[in-house]
């Protein structure tokens, strides 16, 4: 077989540049750049539509591109044929060849590539001991379970070594036991080979568990890219923050003020002191995790009710004692230093901290953890705890987050926000603040 | 002391018996339930009416036909002659030159029937929706014209001095009326006219095979021509195995309106098939007892061979799911 690309033995990776598909006016991928290197378990997420599967089929070489270039090592493949590119692909619907048997399934790629037949036993065998199929050689695809399918589909890619693995949602025609355990297999596979994967999924369970480095995107738009930790800490978007993570990150609109050369992001029954700097108002999105929320709790450990001066429950927009919840920045009737008096047992330094209040509408158990369902001025927001959270339904709360773990965005770009402080201004570098927002502009998002 | 922990948090005691007496008081009647589960049968009714009325009543009634003689007169009265018409459809001079006709049909038809449509829907797959459709329209128009009429337009092309022998330069052999070419001059219409559903009825099972089991062969590795011999072709093998056995059984009653209006099975009996023979017995000498014995013996040999290919066809059958 002509392996046109291989380069003594093993490949530098795959770069793709300014990657554009079109069918007809739809634009099923835009303008995707990146670099999958050697070794890679490169897992393309996002929702369903979003132009993943074209993307890999894309760098397969089973459609060609509308415009953009793919590389393989040093090489330009964008239009070699699929099958001179040395690539293995796991279809979703697996494609096992129905009319062959689980041995001649696997060793078909060997068969195209004309290996005498004593070694392409010997290869089955081998492949078909490490996924234990053995027993299921002679069979026909229709005679398999859905595991036992995927690990020949899996085989089918193993045996002959390939250059990289791409895969199309190999999991999720399996069971939810099943795919756990498969994950782990895979993991380990990658692990043991080291060669590169490409992987699609819209499961992001799949993705951070398995992936070194994850891809998302969005409307045929990569939206960023990244480790799992990465992509989860600091997401680059409005988009990103609101896809990972179950229940994905609370997303509140928020306008950005400036008093008393602090700045402060707030909204009806918000209010999270930022940093001292001035700037422009603007609105934001704020960005908090569930598991980073906590209730604030008075001495007897019961939440805290809403102060009397706030009301939570009440959305009543004329409520003067309430933060305003137009855009104003002005709100002097509700000071925040005299609701955090409140809470005697929430830790030092009250005056500084982002300030939540309203009322529980509901209580999910997901087995260990509890999601506490809020409104919070007409937004909702879940917070997620350690069983029981300790929240019933209709109980007003104030909820309280760490500085460091509030995400700000562009309300119109959706992007991530940085904190770059200005030169003029003593430098904040050791206040909390900056440290929590990293200092690596936004476009590092891609 | 430990007990067991009961199913449900709730321990109150089981509810009323209610249900016991339940069960007979619900059941439906007979007649609700035949009113219930009629309207599938129903609906299968007019067809299955037909089936009986045009297919199983005259089978039987040739059954019955076959052990007696009679010369079709209302008037005249029916011998019983056990199996001796039988032994007379075994011994006929021309059962065998009608036999190794139909044989010679079948295998004349099988290029037509399955490699040409193999090729051609191979070859225009890859075309365009319009273009496409354009060609099925072409090659689908000889089956949508009645076979007299087109026996009429071929009998005038077959012409000594039709358009054949200008084409060629034939001078003016006649086509239809020498032993020799009148078979295969049959053949041709019949090939031409079936062409075009056969290319249909190949396409059709071609884009039935999912393109996914294509698209994984060529990302294995394998060229162009080992994906055809080795994934396209075996999946196709069903519906090619459908037109093979549609060939065989059907080439007879497909050659039968030809031959009756080109050359009523001659010259000298060179393009008459068994179904011809027996048309040619039962309304010609109306020799009913014959016809009606040669028609169960051809139903009994054409019914094994289609057991047999079926068998074949069920061996070599994938249901990709
Ligand atoms: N052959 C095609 N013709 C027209 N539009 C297409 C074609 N293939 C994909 N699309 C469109 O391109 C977009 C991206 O499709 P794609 O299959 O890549 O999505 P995906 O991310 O894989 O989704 P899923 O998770 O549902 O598989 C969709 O809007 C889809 O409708
Ligand atoms: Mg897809």
């Amino acid at each position: 077989m002509k392996l046109l690309y291989t380069k003594g033995g093993r490949v530098a990776g795959i770069r793709i540049e300014g990657l554009t598909r079109q069918f007809g006016s739809v634009h099923a991928v835009e303008d995707i750049s990146m670099e999958i290197a050697d070794g890679d378990f490169l897992v393309l997420l996002g929702p369903s539509g979003c132009g993943k599967t074209t993307l890999l089929r894309m760098i397969a070489g089973l459609i060609e591109p509308t415009a953009g270039r793919v590389l393989l090592g040093d090489t330009d493949i964008t239009y070699a044929p699929a099958r001179d590119r040395d690539l293995a692909m796991v279809f979703q619907s697996y494609a096992l060849y129905p009319h062959l048997t689980v041995e001649r399934n696997i060793g078909f790629p060997l068969r195209a590539a004309r290996l005498p037949k004593r070694e392409i036993a010997e290869r089955v065998r081998e492949v078909a001991g490490q996924l234990e199929l053995t027993a299921l050689l002679g069979r026909r695809p229709k005679e398999l379970s859905g595991g036992q399918r995927q690990r020949v589909a899996l085989g089918r890619a193993l045996v002959r070594k390939p250059q990289a693995f791409l895969m199309d949602e190999p999991l999720s025609n399996l069971d939810a036991k099943l795919r756990t355990a498969t994950r782990t297999e895979l993991s380990a596979l990658h692990h043991r080979l080291r060669s590169t994967f490409v992987y699609v999924t819209h499961d992001q369970v799949e993705a951070m568990t398995m992936a070194t480095r994850v891809a998302l995107l969005n409307g045929g738009r990569l939206e960023q890219i990244g480790t799992p930790t990465e992509v989860y800490d600091n997401p680059a978007s409005v988009f990103v923050a609101g896809f990972l993570g179950s229940p994905p990150m609370n997303l509140l609109s928020a306008r950005i003020s400036e008093r008393a050369g602090r700045l402060r992001a707030a909204a009806t029954d918000l209010e999270i002191p930022l940093w001292a700097g001035s700037d422009a108002a603007r609105d934001v999105t704020v960005g908090l995790r569930p598991e980073h929320l906590r209730v604030v709790r008075d001495a007897e450990g019961s939440p805290a009710p809403a102060d009397t001066a706030a009301p939570a429950d009440t959305a009543a927009p004329a409520d003067t004692a309430a933060p305003a919840d137009t855009a104003a920045p002005a709100d002097t009737a509700a000071p925040a230093d005299s609701t955090a008096r409140a809470d005697s047992t929430a830790p030092a330094g009250s005056a500084e901290r982002a300030r939540l209040r309203g009322v529980v509408t509901g209580v999910e158990n997901l087995g260990g953890e509890e999601v506490a369902w809020c409104e919070i001025g007409g937004q909702p927001v879940a917070l997620r705890g350690p069983r029981p959270v300790g929240l019933s339904r209709g109980d007003a709360v104030t909820l309280t987050v760490d500085l460091d773990q509030v995400h700000l965005f562009d309300r119109t770009s959706g992007r991530r926000l940085a904190w770059q402080p200005t030169a003029d201004k003593p430098s904040p570098q050791h206040t909390p603040s900056t440290q929590r927002l990293p200092q690596r502009p936004a476009a590092a998002a891609v | 002391m430990f007990v067991e922990a009961a199913l449900t948090a709730a321990t109150a005691a089981p509810t009323s018996p209610a249900g016991s007496g339940e069960d007979s008081a619900t059941r439906p009647g007979l007649a609700h339930r035949l009113r219930g589960a009629a309207p599938p049968y129903l609906y299968l009714l007019p067809a299955l009416a037909c089936l009986v009325l045009w297919t199983y009543k005259p089978l039987v009634e040739a059954a019955q036909l076959s052990v007696y003689h009679w010369n079709l007169l209302p008037t005249s009265p029916k011998t019983y002659v056990g199996l001796a018409n039988f032994q007379r459809v075994l011994q006929l001079p021309q059962l065998r030159g009608a036999a190794l006709n139909t044989l010679w049909y079948v295998l004349g038809l099988l290029p037509f029937s399955i490699v040409l449509p193999t090729v051609i829907a191979l070859v225009t797959r890859r075309l365009g929706e319009r273009s496409r459709t354009a060609y099925r329209a072409m090659v689908f128009v000889p089956m949508l014209v009645a076979p007299v009429a087109t026996a009429a337009v071929w009998r005038w092309l077959y012409d000594p001095s039709g358009l054949f022998n200008r084409l060629f330069g034939l001078g003016d052999h006649n086509w239809l009326r020498e032993e020799s070419t009148a078979l295969p001059a049959v053949l041709a219409i019949c090939a031409w006219q079936m062409l075009g559903f056969a290319v249909l009825v190949v396409s059709a099972g071609l884009s039935g095979i999912s393109p996914d089991y294509a698209e994984a062969a060529e990302m294995d590795g394998a060229s162009r021509w080992q994906i055809l011999r080795w994934i396209t072709l075996p999946l196709l093998r069903p519906t090619l195995l459908f037109m093979l056995l549609m060939t065989v059984l059907l080439s007879g009653q497909w050659t039968f309106p030809l031959i009756d209006v080109l050359t009523q099975g001659g010259p000298a009996d060179s393009t008459t098939n068994v179904y011809y023979l027996l048309w040619e017995f039962g309304f010609r000498s109306m020799d009913s007892g014959l016809a009606s014995a040669a028609g169960l013996v051809f139903f009994g040999c054409f019914g094994l061979l289609a057991a047999g290919l079926v068998k074949l066809a069920d061996r070599f059958s994938f249901h990709d799911d």
